[in-house]
This record gives structure tokens, sequence and C-alpha cells, in this order.
């Protein structure tokens, strides 16, 4: 009686073609490292929020007057409320911490190398969406942070040339931050972000299944088939990558809840002191500084002294990811085989995003602007130099097996 | 091969860039801490489950700072029923307004526009004040009080210089005055600096708080336990689900320890089909 159900439904929706093709006759590398687990996590993270997201969404009022006393009615009146928001807050930084390594990941084996450009600029653009998404909700309680963190991001807008202050006022919907921004802000960051951010997580995710899994070796696995066509070097994602995805989703639910549980403030990091006050624009916060997340990218803005010239280093900074599969002229794809320029160019490269990073949540000084412009120069020198050391260096030969 | 070598050594030098880097921008990136003049603040570790301390510390609140300091997302009604005290007996003795229900919001009874001309600025609400600055922030706060004739109140505070607000509890401290006292000098390899004769070098340090013997009703101790008391609950007040926060949370942990180590087993068992 069942089966003849499924098979009434199968022979209508193709059930078991997809459930073969992506998961149990899907073939991936059957050697990889943790570094392969953070696209897995990622997708965890990603529905964490969802659901947590629209619990939220519930008793949240999206006014001028009752935003901030609805995230404090969430913590105190909501049963349990403290722990949906907390969740949401831990894996919004969790979140980003995650693509950070998974992004990093990509970098260090090639993954973004011929076939996989299309996977690669699908991630790239969650990354950005993720980050509007990100400061949408940021906006969102109205916390002193909130309103002049949203200040300093919607005033960059105010630098383009000629249609700058109009496209403030387009963004606000108002000619200062007010209930109207919070509202549309709200809309966009519950509604709009999230839908293409699935789109865009589907279209991940099925591009990659097109061109396959890469490995840290950079080993091609299709060149090596067994008589059924299948790689002999692979194994079938489920159950297999499954079940290697399961300790990794312990010890980072682990992570999760030691920060969700015991440092949801994440000293500071995470959910940032000044914004547990009310939002007032007659008095700005001592110092504003981005959420961690942000801060790599808001220390190349403020190296630059003009306000034009700091917004197109930044946005430069992020869209230069974009175009990363044609910088790299390497014959091999993993960090393993490339030569030594390869490595002690990410080897800076790191250095100088955390460098950064860390930039961005302190006061500015003078030595502190000096190192930030230094380190702006090498966040950039390693891609744009790329074409060059991976074109010239000497590379070793990768193995034909994994 | 020696892959895996070439990969420490890399990862190393990662290591020691990243570390170097770090170093040199945070010794030129100091700044003030919140306490200002005061040096660090003092340390303060909240005990939540100490009823007791709470209760004593809500007591005090709604004595001393409720007359001015509202907390308007608390409700009278969590506070009684956190801090395990009897309806009747907190309506009696705490709640001082008599129009009020128990689940309503903790709004204050004073009139923010006619404080904000005998303040110069609104008293504000505490309710996240102990988020908001930290715990060790306000204990230290309330402490750092001293007299200073060029103030209106006559009182300065060393953590918060040219706060609004008058030292309320000065009866209980006492009279509070910066002072001056002779500290050992240090050398560069954190030694004593000594003279010739062996005796300590000693040189004159001011900006210490001390207060007048027996010029307040509470001895230093007791008045420092009486804040510590007000701090707890301000601490509890600020994110009252904060115990049950860590009790919940040290169950997950368990979860998730002991679900790693089975899905480990787990995995293992698998892998043995294609290794």
């Amino acid at each position: 009686m069942i089966a003849k159900m499924f098979n009434w439904v199968n022979d209508r929706l193709p059930i078991v073609n997809t459930f073969e093709r992506h998961l149990s006759k899907h073939p991936v590398p059957k050697k990889v490292n943790f570094w392969y687990l953070f696209g897995a996590l990622a997708t965890i993270v990603l529905i964490i929020q969802i659901l947590s997201g629209i619990w939220l969404m519930m008793p949240y009022s999206n006014t001028e007057e009752g935003a901030f006393a609805s995230i404090e009615y969430i913590m105190r009146d909501v049963d349990y409320g403290w722990v949906i928001r907390y969740m949401h807050t831990t894996g919004a930084s969790l979140f980003f911490a995650i693509v950070y390594l998974h992004m990093f990941r990509g970098l260090l084996y090639g993954s973004y190398q011929k076939p996989k450009e299309l996977v690669w600029l699908f991630g790239c653009t969650i990354y950005l969406v993720m980050m509007a998404e990100g400061f949408l909700g940021y906006v969102l309680p109205y916390g002193q942070m909130s309103y002049w963190g949203a200040q300093v991001i919607i005033s960059l807008f105010g630098a383009i040339p000629y249609i700058g202050e109009s496209l403030e006022v387009w963004i606000r919907g108002d000619y200062y931050i007010s209930g109207i921004t919070i509202s549309r802000f709200f809309a966009l960051h519950v509604v709009a972000l999230p839908l293409i951010l699935i789109a865009l997580v589907f279209l991940h995710l099925v591009s990659l299944h097109e061109v396959g899994a890469g490995n840290p070796e950079g080993v091609d696995i299709e060149k090596f088939r067994d008589e059924d066509g299948v790689p002999i070097d692979s194994v079938p994602f489920f159950p297999y990558k499954v079940l290697s995805a399961l300790p990794a989703m312990g010890i980072f639910g682990l992570v999760f809840c030691v920060i969700m549980f015991f440092f949801p403030e994440g000293g500071g990091y995470f959910i940032e002191l000044a914004n547990f006050e009310e939002a007032n624009p007659l008095v700005t916060p001592e110092h504003i500084a981005p959420v961690w997340y942000y801060s790599p990218f808001y220390t190349m803005l403020r190296a630059v002294p003009d306000p034009l010239g700091g917004l197109i280093v930044m946005a430069a900074g992020v869209a230069i990811f974009f175009v990363v599969p044609w910088l790299d002229r390497s014959n091999v794809a993993s960090i393993r085989y490339k030569g030594v320029y390869s490595k002690l160019a990410i080897t800076l490269f790191v250095a100088s995003f955390i460098t950064l990073g860390y930039l961005g949540t302190v006061p500015v000084t003078e030595i502190g602007r000096i190192m930030s412009v230094i380190c702006t120069f090498l966040y950039f020198a390693f891609f744009l130099l790329m074409p060059i050391y991976t074109s010239f260096e000497k590379t070793s030969k990768v193995p034909d097996r994994l | 091969m020696n892959i895996k070598l070439v990969g420490r050594i890399n990862l190393l030098t990662l290591f020691i860039a990243i570390v170097s880097l770090f170093i040199a921008s945070s010794l030129f990136s100091a700044e003030g801490g919140p306490c200002k003049d005061y040096g660090p603040c003092d340390e303060f570790q909240p005990e939540l489950n100490n009823l007791e301390s709470l209760q004593r510390g809500a007591s005090i609140y709604l004595n001393y700072c409720y007359g001015c300091h509202s907390l308007q997302y608390s409700r009278w009604g969590r506070v009684a029923n956190d801090l395990e005290i009897p309806e009747d007996i907190f309506i009696e003795n705490l709640v001082l307004d008599t129009g009020v229900k128990m689940g309503d919001l903790m709004v204050g009874s004073m009139d923010k526009e006619l404080s904000k001309e005998w303040f110069g600025v609104a008293p504000p609400d505490l309710t996240l004040v102990a988020r908001k600055r930290t715990p060790e922030w306000v204990y230290t706060y309330l402490r750092a009080f001293y007299e200073d004739s060029s103030k209106t109140y006559g009182v300065n505070n060393l953590v918060y210089p040219g706060a609004a607000m008058p030292n309320v509890l000065a009866e209980l401290q006492g009279r509070q005055r910066l002072t001056c006292k002779d500290i050992p000098i240090f050398a560069a390899n954190g030694g004593e600096k000594r003279d010739e004769s062996g005796n300590t070098l000693t040189e004159e340090k001011c900006g210490y708080l001390k207060v007048d013997a027996n010029s307040g009703s509470l001895s230093v101790d007791e008045f420092d336990s009486f804040i510590f008391d007000l701090t707890n609950f301000l601490t509890y007040v600020g994110e009252p689900s904060r115990a049950d926060r860590e009790r919940i949370g040290t169950y997950t942990i368990f979860f998730f320890i002991i679900f790693t180590v089975l899905s480990s087993l787990l995995y293992r068992e698998f892998q043995k089909d294609y290794h």
C-alpha cells in the first residue's frame, strides 16, 4: 500500500532520481580534510538563522518606538525568547566565521579553478548578500550601535558623486534614520534577502554537484573510473560524507552552545555593549565600530583619507574575490603543489586580513593608520600579483590518484 | 613525502606573522579603560544564585535608586518571583506605589521633564546598565564618588568624571576624598628602587580615594558588600534569565560531547568500508 503510494508520487515527482543523483550515488572524493566540512556547517547555520529568525519575527516590533523595547520583551517576557535571540546573534557571527573559513579553503585548494568558476561566483554572491543581510539585521534592535552603524554605512553612499545624497534619502526612505528605515530594513532582512540567499545556495550546490567536489590534493578523480563509470577514488555522498559531517556538527554544536549559553556577547564582539542602550540620535557613541565580520573592510575604508576613495577601495576589496578564477594562472589547484611564492602570498594575505579586522575594532591611532595602509596593500597585492607569481613559480607534480 | 612538513612550516609562519602583527598593533592602540581616572575597574563576580544578596540588592535599589531611576523593561512580578520574595511582603515593603499591579513594568515615578530641569539630564533607566557598562564598572562607579566643591552637588566621580548624579549613598559611605600617598618607585626591571642604605625609594602620587574614619554609618567593608548586593541585583535585572541560561547551557554541552563521541565512532565504523 505504502509502496504503491510512493510509486504513484515518484512517477510524478523525481524523488528516487534526485535522491540518487544528489545523495546516494553522488560521488565525492574519498579523502578530504577538515577544511571541507565548513560548507555543510554553513548550511546548518543558515537553517538555524531562518528558524530562529521566524520565531524572533513574531514578537518583534518594527517601529521606532517599539523596536528596542520589543527586544527586551523577547529577552524577558517571551518564554525562552532569550534562547532564540542568542541563537540568532551567535548564529550570525558563526555564519560569517564559517563562511570565511570556507572561502579560505577555496583559496587554499584552488576551489575556483576550471570548471568550478560558477560555483565560486555563486559563493561570492552569497557572501555579498550575507553582508547586506547582516547589516540590515544589525539595525533592527535599534540600539545605539544599530543607529550609528547604520548612519555610517548609509552615509557611505553619500560619497558617490551627483547621486549620493538622493541615494541616501532613497535608502533611508526619510531624511534621517527613522521608523520608516526600520520597517523597510525589516522587510528586506526577513523576506527579500533570505529568498535571494536560499536561491543562491541552491544554485551554489547544484552547480557544485554538476562539476564535482574538489579535494586537498587537487587531483582530478574523474580520470580513473571503474567499470560502472564511478570514479575509483570516490565514495557516495550518502551515507559516507553525511557521516563524516556528523562529528563536525557535534563539535560545532559544542562551540555554538558554549558561546550562546556562556558568552552570548562574545566579549562585545558578537553583541556590542553600546547596543544595550536604545538608539539616541542626539548622542554619538565614543567609538563607533562595526561588528567584527565587517571590520577588515571598514579598516580599508578608513585607510583612505578621501570618502569616495575609501568607498571604492572597500568595494574593490569585496569585489576582487569575483575575479580570482581568472587571476590564478597556476597549472595546479592545491597549495600543496604550488610554489613558494603562492605560499608566501597566502600567508601574508591571511595575516593582513586578520590585522585589518583587528584594526577595524579599535579607535584609530597614527601607527594603526599606517598599519592599515600597509595591510590594505598586502591584501590587494595577493590578488593583483596572483597572475604573475602563479605563472612563474615552480610547482610540484600532482599525483594521479587520491 | 614532506608535504606535511611544508604545510606545518607554512602554518607556523602564518601563526608567527599573525601574532607579531597583533602585538605590534595592540601596543599602539592602547586607550583609557572603561573606569577612566580610576584605573582598571575593580573585580566583580556576580552571584546570581545567591538569593539573599539579590533580595538585599533589590531592597537597596527600590529604597535608594528607584525614586529617580526606573527599570522600565523589567516587571514587578518577575523580580518578586525570581528572587522568591512572597508577593504580599514584596508589595507591602518594597513596592512603594500602591497603584501598581504585579504584571506592570517598573517605569518609575519621577517626571522626566522635571528631573531634566533639576539635574540637567533625566536620570537614565538602569535596566540594562550592567550589560552596557559591565557589572565591574557599576561596582567601581558606585564606590568612586569623592568630595569636589567645584561641582554642583559637591561631588565628582573618578570612574565617570563630571557625573551629574549626587552621591545619594554618602551618609552610608561617609566623606570620601582624593588623597596623595607615597608609593615605591619601580625600576624598569620591575624591582623596587632602593637608596644606598637599602631603604625603598618612594614618590608621592595623587588620585587615591580615602574615606574619613567614622564619617559614615557603614564601615568600608560593609559599604563594599552593600554595593556588591546592589550591583548583583543590577546584573540580575539586566538579564534575568542568565542563571537559567548557564544552567541549561551545561546540559547542552554535555549533550554535544556525547553526540560528538558517538558520531565519531559511527563514522570510524563506516570508514572501514573504503580504507
